[in-house]
């Protein structure tokens, strides 16, 4: 789970290390893979959303 | 250390590039609003970290492409990812566009937030001059293009301000927060004058809002900037800005013009309309004393029927309708009456009961007479 989410974390960055992608490519399943990014692109927006909130108030 | 030297007056040629451009008008005005002082300083100071990051990574790469030329027996280096130095090179760039998004932002807040303006102005575009409204103060005109047609279309010579004229401008106190309305009438215009730091679309249908705070009296001039048909070229904004004395004069003096006007001072009457007007007042204020015949109580109240003295001094007439005769019992009816009733009155008196003198006694020369 954390892999996963660090693994996410890494793409939204653009950064990752050869080794660490040919671990998550050697699992053979992506679903947690693609389920992490929606549920935390979801958590990006609201995060942003409130920080602008903030920002305005 | 000679091509460093390089560089160092490559970097000096280019900050000597945007002070040249200021002088010569290229750059945006530096405007006479905090707001407007704000944008320039954070346009200079973006404009200034783009120049820096341009010298840094063209002069890495130029000098990269010099200093390990083929011809010096220089071979590529062969590698394959480096972690630090792209997590550097992505963090670089994401903390410098939070260093410009924060006072950037604050800013825009500052631009956006029109609460607690001491005046509100209603801005109207329309195909294809400006309108502008005093809420609240009865002061409403038009602002059209005041460049003659003669320097557009003939070949009269152009004049300073071509095209950058109006026949009324917008006036604005200084110092005092005033929030800009924006609407139009038919198509999309935008209300824009730079050194106020203003861009404002005026859309059919809504209410876009505005504010500015004016440091400096002066004349700023602008001009619509949204394409809106035939003469969009030819609906220039004009904002003068006085001390708030001299704004509340103006404004005093618009508004009485606007009263006058709404009576029908500044017009021409007829005689029936005067008379109709005149019979009224006679009924109500005069008839009391000088009675509904004109007959009069003498000697208190003379008779105004027949009165030859009276017809044939017809300033004597006005004179005691104005001022009243001290010493009797005719008062002055100057601030009691509006120059309109006064004029219809004088005019009714000297035209009936038999009285027919056939005089008119128009509201412009009473206005004139009770300005004196």
């Amino acid at each position: 789970m954390w892999r996963v989410i660090k693994s996410v974390l890494a793409a939204f960055f653009g950064v990752q290390k050869e080794a660490r992608r040919r671990e998550d490519f050697g699992r053979g399943d992506g679903r947690a893979f693609i389920v992490a990014g929606i549920v935390m692109g979801v958590v990006l927006v609201v995060l942003v959303a409130l920080i602008a909130h903030l920002a305005a108030g | 250390m000679r091509t460093m030297l390089v560089w160092a007056t490559g970097a000096l040629a280019l900050a000597g590039i945007p002070q040249a451009a200021l002088a010569n008008g290229w750059n945006m005005p530096v405007g006479v609003t905090d707001v407007s002082r704000d944008i320039y300083s954070l346009h200079m100071v973006i404009f200034w970290i783009c120049v820096v990051i341009g010298v840094l990574v063209f002069g890495a790469m130029f000098y990269s492409l010099f200093r390990y030329r083929r011809s010096q027996g220089a071979s590529a280096a062969q590698f394959h990812e480096h972690t630090t130095v792209e997590v550097i090179w992505t963090a670089i760039p994401l903390l410098i566009l939070i260093g410009m998004a924060l006072p950037a932002t604050a800013t825009l807040r500052t631009m956006y937030d029109a609460s607690q303006a001491d005046l509100d102005v209603m801005v109207t575009g329309q195909q294809w001059r400006w309108r502008y409204e005093y809420l609240g103060e009865e002061v409403a005109f038009t602002s059209n293009l005041g460049t003659p047609r003669e320097q557009i279309a003939g070949g009269d010579e152009k004049g300073e301000n071509y095209l950058l004229e109006v026949d009324e401008p917008l006036v604005l106190p200084v110092g005092q927060k005033v929030r800009l309305l924006m609407t139009s009438d038919d198509v999309v215009h935008s209300w824009w004058v730079p050194d106020l730091a203003v861009k404002q679309d005026a859309i059919p249908g809504f209410v876009n809002e505005n504010w500015v705070r004016i440091n400096e009296p002066g004349i700023y001039r602008g001009q619509c900037a949204e394409l809106c048909g035939r003469d969009h070229g030819f609906m220039p904004v004009v904002v003068e800005a006085v001390e708030p004395e001299q704004f509340d004069q103006w404004l005093a003096q618009r508004k009485e013009a606007a009263t006058q006007a709404a009576m029908g001072i500044d017009r021409e009457w007829g005689l029936d309309e005067l008379m109709t007007r005149g019979e009224k007042v006679y009924g109500s204020i005069c008839a009391s004393c000088h009675q509904p015949d004109g007959s009069g109580s003498p000697p208190t109240f003379p008779a105004l029927a027949g009165n030859q003295a009276m017809l044939d001094e017809r300033a004597r007439h006005i004179d005691t309708v104005v001022n009243g005769v001290s010493g009797t019992a005719m008062p002055a009816f100057r601030s009691t009456l509006n120059p309109v009733e006064i004029a219809a009155v004088i005019t009714w008196e000297r035209n009936a009961w038999g009285n027919e003198t056939g005089d008119i006694v128009q509201p412009s020369e009473i206005a004139e007479q009770l300005s004196e």
